[in-house]
């Protein structure tokens, strides 16, 4: 049977397509949510047998494991707090010039560090 | 000296007229010189839009400005004719192209929207979608929009493979649709590429109504569960079992999955960050401009002033009606299987349409609508970055019937 072009189409296949590729669209979804849970429950035991020995050396909270509401919270309390801490400044900035002789104290070629001569 | 001058009078008027005739404003009294006119016009409310009401601004500003560009009489940076019949017309191509003939090279072979995709992939947290695979089910269902009105462009007149260019709208992702556009039918590339950037910036206009019509002020209330940590070798392994799977399943949909997971993986790996910065930044926006510049050139008079554009627009929204609604109901439906407590508030399907993350956004004001101290956004990007991956896989279906 002769395989028509996509230009030839009629209302037929155009239903056909749409249909099939519907079905194909849920078809890869689904496999991939399938994929995914079995990943989860892994991942999950894997999470759930180390828990005990974390718990025991007493790093309770993994690095990259910590809950996205929790971080927010954490940060939100941080904020709040360091806002609080912080004192109020007149936010007034002032240059003031001062003159300076020179001093070997403050040269910088005496002040260089030597370094040291090995020999 | 007299005589001298007069002897010269015809050479002068010959000159000036030849001059005039090579001027852009000469180009604006032939035939199509109204629709270059108006062209412009449109150039111009979309550069209103993008920079007034920042409706997508960084696309819809460069794809204005590449609209400008192409119907400015005269200026010849682009010519239809090289790319005539979908094909790149090599032999006449470096003697007679312009600028934007050369930028347009990276959409005709489906460059940019791949390079779009690895930008996407490093800016795109799957971690929601990790947590809750069934989100991969929302993200599905909001692709009904993409084969409905695949069958309603075929009623309306238009060709099969220009029915599956403009179903794409609905799949509300601009790489996929100029991506497979590009691909079926490069002659409506204009009109589709502004449709669904236009109607990605409305998705908070477009689908709200539908959202409240579609869902009971009780649903609407529903708190969903926490969702569980996921954890770095997982956020790993996710890109790569995703872009192998869907490679040999769907060979067609291989390079836009193939970059969206490369990207993601150059982001969640952390031994790339380098890599990971370029492409989310100067690889992204370098992109962006030749990508928008070189779309919005495609928009000449004579491919975007007639009533198929018309019916694009129409059916575009129609698209994004259906593929919100298929996702809203898919979710209604999940919800009678699921245990009390353990319930999905129908809202989250919604986005599944992509348009990342503006549709999760709207979900989670919808949610905060009915009860301010609902948080959706986190659930609701499951099914967003789900949707994201259904309208490549719908695209490669497509492409693999019609292409």
């Amino acid at each position: 049977m002769k395989m028509l072009i996509a230009t030839d189409w009629g209302w037929s296949e155009m239903l056909w397509v749409a249909l099939i590729s519907i079905c194909l669209v849920f078809f890869v979804l689904v496999l991939l949510v399938g994929v995914m849970k079995l990943f989860g429950c892994v991942f999950t035991a894997r999470q759930a047998a180390g828990r005990p020995a974390a718990a025991a050396t007493g790093r309770v909270v993994v690095q990259g494991q910590l809950h996205e509401e929790e971080i927010a919270a954490i940060a939100t309390a941080l904020n709040i707090y360091c806002s609080a801490m912080h004192d109020r400044e007149s936010e007034v900035l002032t240059i003031l010039s001062i003159k300076r002789a020179y001093s070997p104290w403050n040269s910088k070629i005496h002040g260089l560090t030597q370094m040291p001569d090995r020999k | 000296m007299w005589n001298l001058l007069t002897a010269g009078s015809d050479f002068v008027s010959d000159s000036l007229l030849k001059f005039a005739e090579s001027t852009g404003v000469a180009g604006f009294f032939t035939q199509m010189g109204w629709g270059s006119l108006a062209m412009i016009g449109v150039a111009f409310f979309l550069m209103y839009l993008a920079i007034r009401h920042k409706f997508e601004p960084l696309l819809l500003f460069t794809i204005a400005f590449g609209m400008l560009l192409t119907n400015l009489p005269g200026a010849n940076l682009y010519h239809t004719e090289l790319f005539a019949g979908g094909h790149v017309h090599w032999d006449i191509f470096v003697a007679n192209a312009g600028l934007l003939d050369y930028l347009y090279l990276g959409v005709k072979l489906g460059i940019y929207p791949c390079l779009i995709f690895v930008g996407v992939g490093a800016m795109t947290d799957f971690g929601p979608l990790i947590a809750n695979p069934k989100s991969f089910l929302l993200g599905a269902a909001a692709q009904i929009g993409i084969f409905a009105t695949f069958l309603g462009a075929y009623a309306l007149g238009f060709t099969p493979t220009q029915a599956g260019s403009i179903g794409i709208i609905g799949g509300a992702d601009g790489p996929t649709a100029i991506y497979l556009t590009s691909m079926l039918s490069p002659e409506l590339l204009g009109p589709i590429a502004v449709a669904a950037y236009s109607y990605m910036a409305l998705v908070p206009v477009i689908q709200p109504p539908i959202m409240r019509l579609l869902t009971t002020k009780k649903e609407r209330k529903i708190k969903m569960q926490t969702l569980r940590p996921v954890s770095k070798l997982e956020r790993i392994l996710f890109p790569l079992v995703i872009a192998v799977i869907i490679s040999l399943l769907l060979p067609s949909a291989a390079p836009l999955i193939g970059c969206l997971m490369l990207g993601n993986l150059m982001k969640e790996c952390g031994v790339v960050d380098r890599l990971s910065k370029t492409v989310q930044n100067e690889l992204m926006n370098i992109v962006v401009i030749f990508l928008g510049l070189t779309v919005g050139a495609t928009a000449t008079a004579e491919a975007f002033l007639n009533f198929k554009t018309l019916g694009i627009l129409v059916l575009g929204v129609v698209a994004f009606c259906m593929g919100t609604a298929g996702g809203l109901l898919l979710a209604k439906l999940m919800n009678c299987f699921c245990k009390e407590g353990n319930k999905i508030n129908p809202l989250i399907g919604s986005a599944g349409v992509s348009a990342v993350p503006m549709a999760a956004r709207v979900s989670q004001t919808e949610g905060q609508k009915a009860d301010p101290s609902n948080y959706l956004l986190m659930h609701a990007m499951g099914p967003n970055v789900a949707g994201v991956v259904g309208s490549a896989v719908a695209a490669g279906i497509l492409l693999s019937f019609l292409g």
